[in-house]
């Protein structure tokens, strides 16, 4: 005994040390992750989840003398999915949001390579604080502020008076619409492709040139399949920001035509249709989830192909 | 040399763009701060003189400076709850591995991605149901269901640069689980729950389509610029606009300047 006490302690001290911690560790293993996750998760379920499926039951429920009652019926389903202005804004809303999305990487790739590649570090992270500050500071009152620079008596069409021309129809059409969009749209898309490009490793693009490879070439073979991925993120993010904005085709073309989140504010405030306005609103949301899924998988497919190459 | 010359034209082209984007980004706010001075009641060129009638118009509305206070309820509560919500939901996904956990994680993330009109218009058909709108504390719980998205974005970015071995080690010395998270977690995470707790103050501050279906009577300064954007057009606006994006802009700016999130810094670590 004393033999093997004397050869074991160097050994067994951290082992009972280890020990005691275990027991400590698990005599309440799960009060902690309780303790600190249960309030996220009750808060979360209540506060999100909760109203979300809510949305989905009142879809099955009727209203009688503007209250709202329990039922099972397709009744608001049908009522909404034949009705034909749900349908024109449903078109009219996903044309609005496909154009905006090209439009947004159509500026946002080569406005994130130049950040990216062109930038000081000093003026890059100067345009990083430039792209954030939008994503979080009143959407609403620089559309307003659209609204001034662009209305018929606004600020783009005095100049152009006093240069002795016509005033342009500048407010009230796609053109306007695009312009409030692509204020909430581009600052996102812009900030998530230059994190990506900023990802990409120099020596790969320093590899391809000291192969001969030209800018183009580089930019075509090496940069864009790494951002493949986020491509597909800054797209689908720029569709899913305007396809449910209430804000610009509120203010920039005065609700008309109406788009979906229009139709969603209007059909509740015009009374208790809420089973209504939840259909659309489960409708929307099927259709974002299914834009996220596809984009998801395309940005992923060549991935995996990359990978068993 | 033409190769250089299309060089140089496509560098020309390039740094247009990204002074066309800043124009761009820049313009609407300088519109709104700049006309808020300006004497004209409806706002274009020529300008009509410096004025300071519409911001001291705006400090004499009874209404605007109740909103502004619900706001500032609003906006601190929210900030409070989704710091402490957001750290916890960090931590949990930096420490523990559960059944579930994906679900956890969506539960708490996915939030921002959901319109707000439809968002808005459930929390409002659910919670009144519940009888909890139109109260000040409504907008505060669902202000924090969104925010809390990016308050645990932040401090799980953070605690990514917390080595693993640490809390075992203080646990090794004898300090309960409890209060290492305390001693050791909590001061290590500090600078991102500074800027946490700004960045949600800035997203409630901002939201104004949720706190609008579920406050009832109750306006924050965004619900209440919107219902006088929808009335005639009134000057006051740019001068409370001038004000709701000063305070917005500096919460965003304090809070980046707590994170450790910088495009260049991981570029230029790469190179």
């Amino acid at each position: 005994m004393t033999d093997i006490e004397a050869s074991m302690p160097p050994v067994k001290a951290p082992a009972t040390e280890r020990g005691l911690f275990r027991a400590r560790y698990t005599a309440s293993p799960a009060t902690m992750p309780v303790m600190l996750g249960l309030p996220v998760l009750a808060w979360q379920l209540v506060f999100f989840a909760a109203p979300l499926v809510f949305l989905i039951v009142v879809t099955f429920w009727k209203v009688r003398s503007f209250r709202l009652e329990p039922d099972f019926s397709f009744d608001n389903w049908t009522k909404i999915i034949f009705s034909v202005p749900f349908q024109r804004a449903l078109a009219y809303t996903g044309e609005v949001a496909v154009l905006c999305t090209a439009l947004t990487l159509i500026v946002a790739l080569p406005a994130a390579y130049t950040i990216s590649f062109r930038l000081s570090q000093k003026l890059r992270d100067l345009a990083i604080t430039f792209l954030i500050v939008p994503v979080f500071s009143s959407y609403m009152l620089r559309i307003y502020a659209w609204q001034i620079v662009l209305s018929p008596d606004g600020i783009v069409n005095s100049l152009i008076r006093m240069a002795g021309l016509d005033g342009l129809p500048l407010l009230g059409g796609q053109f306007a619409l695009q312009v409030g969009l692509l204020t909430l749209t581009l600052p996102v898309a812009i900030l998530i492709l230059v994190l990506a490009f900023s990802g990409i490793d120099r020596n790969l693009v320093e590899a391809a040139e000291n192969l001969g490879c030209r800018r183009s070439k580089v930019i075509l073979h090496v940069l864009m399949p790494s951002i493949r991925n986020a491509t597909f993120l800054a797209g689908s993010t720029a569709f899913l920001m305007s396809f449910g904005d209430y804000i610009s085709p509120l203010f920039m073309t005065g609700s008309k035509p109406p788009t979906l989140s229009i139709l969603i504010v209007d059909t509740v405030k015009s009374g208790s249709q809420w089973p209504r306005a939840s259909v659309i609103g489960v409708i929307m949301l099927a259709i974002l989830a299914l834009v996220f899924l596809l984009a998801n998988f395309l940005g992923r497919d060549r991935k995996i192909q990359a990978g068993g190459k | 040399m033409p190769a250089n010359l299309s060089t140089a034209l496509s560098r020309i082209g390039q740094y247009t763009l990204i002074a066309a984007i800043a124009l761009f980004i820049a313009t609407p706010m300088l519109v709104i701060a700049v006309f808020s001075f300006d004497a004209n009641r409806f706002p274009t060129i020529p300008w009509g003189g410096f004025s300071l009638q519409w911001h001291q118009a705006v400090f004499e509305d009874a209404m605007i400076r109740d909103a502004f206070l619900n706001s500032l309820i609003v906006g601190l509560g929210t900030a409070i709850i989704a710091t402490l919500l957001g750290f916890a939901a960090a931590y949990i996904d930096y420490r523990y591995m559960f059944r579930g956990k994906t679900l956890f994680g969506l539960l708490v993330a996915i939030p921002p991605a959901v319109p707000v009109s439809i968002l808005g218009m459930a929390m409002l058909a659910f919670l009144s149901r519940l009888g909890l709108f139109g109260s000040v504390e409504a907008i505060i719980a669902c202000h924090v269901a969104i925010a809390t998205s990016f308050a645990m974005a932040i401090i799980r970015l953070r605690l990514g640069e917390f080595s693993r071995d640490l809390e075992p080690a203080a646990w090794n010395l004898g300090a309960s689980p409890v209060a290492t998270l305390f001693t050791v977690v909590v001061p290590f995470c500090k600078p991102a729950l500074i800027a946490s707790f700004f960045l949600s103050a800035a997203v409630s501050f901002d939201e104004f389509l949720i706190a609008w279906f579920v406050g009832g009577v109750n306006e924050t300064l965004p619900v209440r610029i919107l219902n006088l954007l929808q009335g005639q057009v009134n000057p006051k606006i740019n001068a409370i606009g001038t004000i709701v994006l000063i305070i917005s802009v500096l919460l965003v700016l304090v809070a980046q300047r707590f994170t450790s999130v910088r495009a260049g810094k991981a570029a230029s670590s790469s190179s």
